[in-house]
C-alpha cells in the first residue's frame, strides 16, 4: 500500500477555491452568508490544527494520566452538549448522566482498543482516543434524543402515567410505554446505521484509513467493530441513564414530578 | 373507630406560587359517608383530591388513611384502596376489556381475582353500557361512556374510598344522571365511602351525605 500523499500549505489555501464559490453563491443571490462562511472557514482553520497538535502531543504521549484526562474533557464536553439539546429544568439529570457516559464509555473504549484490536497498552492513545471519540460522539447524540424523548412523552402523556399510578401501578409500571419509547429513539438511528452501510455511505472513519493507505480488507473490520461497539455502547448508556433519571421524575410518593409547561 | 379518612391542619402551595391555596384544613370523613365538595375554580378543590392520593405533596398537615399516615402507606397499596377517578377519563390504546382490567396487570394486583367476561358484562349492565361489546375499542367511546369505564374500572379494585373529581363535568345531561345514580347506588347499596368534587347543584339521597364549601382557603360544612 502506498503511504498518504502530503497537503503542502499552498496546495491547503487551494482549497479555499471551495469558500470563494460559496461566497460568490451568498453574493448573487443574497443569502447573507457571508460573515458566516467567513467566521466558519478561520474556526475550522484554527481549531483543526489546533487540534492537530493537541493529538500530535497525545499520540507521542507515554502517559496513561494524559489520556484518560483527555478522555474526561471529551465527555465533559458532550454532556455540555446533551444539557443545550435537552433543555430541561425540573429534574436533575445531568450528573447520573454524566457518570453513566464516563463509565459505560471507558469500559468500551477499554474493551475496544484492549481486547478487540489488542492495542497495548491498552491505552494506547493512536487507538483508545479514536474508539471514544466515536463513542461518545455518536451516544451522546442516541442519549440526547432518549432524554428528550423521556421527558416530553411524561409531560405530554401526564394524565395516563396517572391514571396507572391511581390504579396500583408503580412508578416503573406506570411510565414503562415511555422508557421503552424513549430508548427505542435513541437506538433507532445507530440500528439504521448498520442497515445502510457499505451501500449508501462509506463511513467516515473507513474513508479516513482508505485515504491514509489501509487495506480496504482491514478498514472494513475496523468499522464492522466501531458500528457493532455503538450499538451495543448506546443500548448499555441509553437504558442505564434513563433507569436513573426516570426515579428522579417521581417523587417520594412515587407521584410525577414533571408539570405540564 | 377511627374515621377511614383523616385531614388534620392541611395546607398546599403550587410550586412556584406565591401564596397557598387553601391553608389549615381539617376534615373527618366516615366511613359510609358521601362527602360533596364544593367551591369555584381555582380553590384547590382538585388539589385536595390529589393529595389524598398522593399525586401531590401537602405544604404542610397530615392525611391519615384508616388511622395511619399516608405516607407510611406504599404509594401503590394506598392507591390501590384509595380509587381516585380523574376529571377527564384516560383509555389506553386497547379494547374495552383490556382497559377494565388494566390494573391486574400491575404487580400489586396480580394475585387478585380478576373477573371474568360474563361478570365484566353483568357490570357494563349496571353502568348502562348494556350494548357496549368489551372487544369495542375504548379510545373510540364516548366521554361520557369513559368516564363511566373509568369509574367501572377503579370500582373492580374493590377501594374502600373513592375520590371522583367533578365526574359529571364533562358529560351531558344523560350521561350525568346515570353517573350521578351509580354513585348513589354505590354509596347507599354498596356502603362505598364517597368523596365527590362538583360543580353541580346535585345533592345526593342517603343519609350521610355531606355538603363542604372550600373558599377563601378554607373548608366550611354546609347545611
Amino acid at each position: 500500500m502506498t503511504s498518504i500523499i502530503d497537503i503542502s500549505i499552498g496546495q491547503l489555501l487551494l482549497a479555499l477555491v471551495f469558500i470563494l464559490l460559496a461566497q460568490l453563491s451568498s453574493f448573487i443571490f443574497q443569502l447573507s452568508l457571508h460573515r458566516d462562511i467567513a467566521i466558519g472557514t478561520v474556526r475550522t482553520f484554527a481549531q483543526l490544527f489546533l487540534m492537530g497538535y493537541v493529538l500530535t502531543y497525545i499520540l507521542h504521549s507515554d502517559s496513561v494520566f494524559l489520556v484518560i484526562g483527555v478522555f474526561v474533557v471529551m465527555v465533559s464536553s458532550a454532556i455540555f452538549i446533551i444539557k443545550g439539546r435537552v433543555n430541561e429544568k425540573q429534574v436533575a439529570y445531568l450528573l447520573p448522566t454524566f457518570i453513566t457516559m464516563l463509565l459505560s464509555y471507558f469500559v468500551t473504549a477499554v474493551f475496544v482498543s484492549g481486547l478487540i484490536i489488542g492495542s497495548s497498552p491498552w491505552w494506547e492513545p493512536r487507538y483508545f482516543i479514536p474508539a471514544g471519540g466515536m463513542v461518545i460522539g455518536n451516544s451522546m447524540s442516541a442519549l440526547a434524543i432518549s432524554i428528550e424523548r423521556f421527558f416530553k412523552d411524561l409531560r405530554q402523556e401526564r394524565e395516563l402515567v396517572e391514571m396507572k399510578l391511581c390504579l396500583g401501578a408503580g412508578y416503573r409500571e406506570a411510565s414503562a410505554e415511555q422508557f421503552r419509547a424513549a430508548v427505542k429513539a435513541g437506538m433507532i438511528p445507530s440500528i439504521n446505521a448498520m442497515m445502510g452501510v457499505g451501500l449508501v455511505f462509506i463511513p467516515g472513519m473507513m474513508s479516513g484509513q482508505i485515504l491514509a493507505g489501509a487495506d480496504p480488507m482491514i478498514a472494513i473490520r475496523y468499522q464492522i467493530v466501531v458500528m457493532l461497539m455503538l450499538v451495543g455502547a448506546t443500548a448499555v448508556s441509553s437504558v442505564s441513564v434513563m433507569l436513573l433519571i426516570r426515579r428522579r421524575c417521581f417523587g417520594s410518593g412515587e407521584e410525577l414530578l414533571l408539570t405540564k409547561e | 373507630m377511627a374515621p377511614i379518612l383523616e385531614i388534620r391542619d392541611l395546607s398546599f402551595t403550587y410550586e412556584g406560587a406565591q401564596s397557598p391555596i387553601f391553608e389549615h384544613l381539617s376534615l373527618a370523613v366516615e366511613e359510609g359517608s358521601h362527602i360533596l365538595l364544593k367551591g369555584a375554580s381555582g380553590t384547590g378543590k382538585s388539589s385536595l383530591l390529589r393529595l389524598i392520593c398522593r399525586l401531590a405533596s401537602p405544604t404542610s398537615g397530615t392525611i391519615l388513611y384508616r388511622g395511619e399516615p399516608i405516607t407510611a402507606i406504599s404509594p401503590p397499596k394506598l392507591r390501590s384502596a384509595i380509587g381516585y377517578v380523574a376529571q377527564i377519563p384516560r383509555m389506553t390504546d386497547g379494547s374495552v376489556k383490556e382497559n377494565l382490567l388494566l390494573p391486574f396487570t400491575f404487580a400489586l394486583n396480580r394475585e387478585r381475582r380478576k373477573p371474568d367476561e360474563d361478570a365484566l358484562r353483568r357490570m357494563l349492565s349496571d353502568f348502562y353500557l348494556d350494548d357496549l361489546k368489551l372487544t369495542h375499542p375504548a379510545l373510540k367511546l364516548s366521554t361520557g361512556q369513559q368516564q363511566r369505564l373509568a369509574l367501572m374500572r377503579t370500582l373492580l379494585l374493590k377501594p374502600d374510598l373513592l375520590l371522583l373529581d367533578e365526574p359529571t363535568s364533562a358529560l351531558d345531561a344523560l350521561s350525568a344522571r346515570m353517573v350521578f345514580t351509580i354513585m348513589e347506588r354505590l354509596n347507599t347499596r354498596e356502603q362505598k365511602t364517597l368523596v365527590t368534587v362538583t360543580h353541580s347543584d346535585y345533592r345526593p339521597s342517603g343519609a350521610h351525605v355531606e355538603l363542604y364549601l372550600l373558599q377563601n382557603r378554607t373548608l366550611t360544612r354546609q347545611p
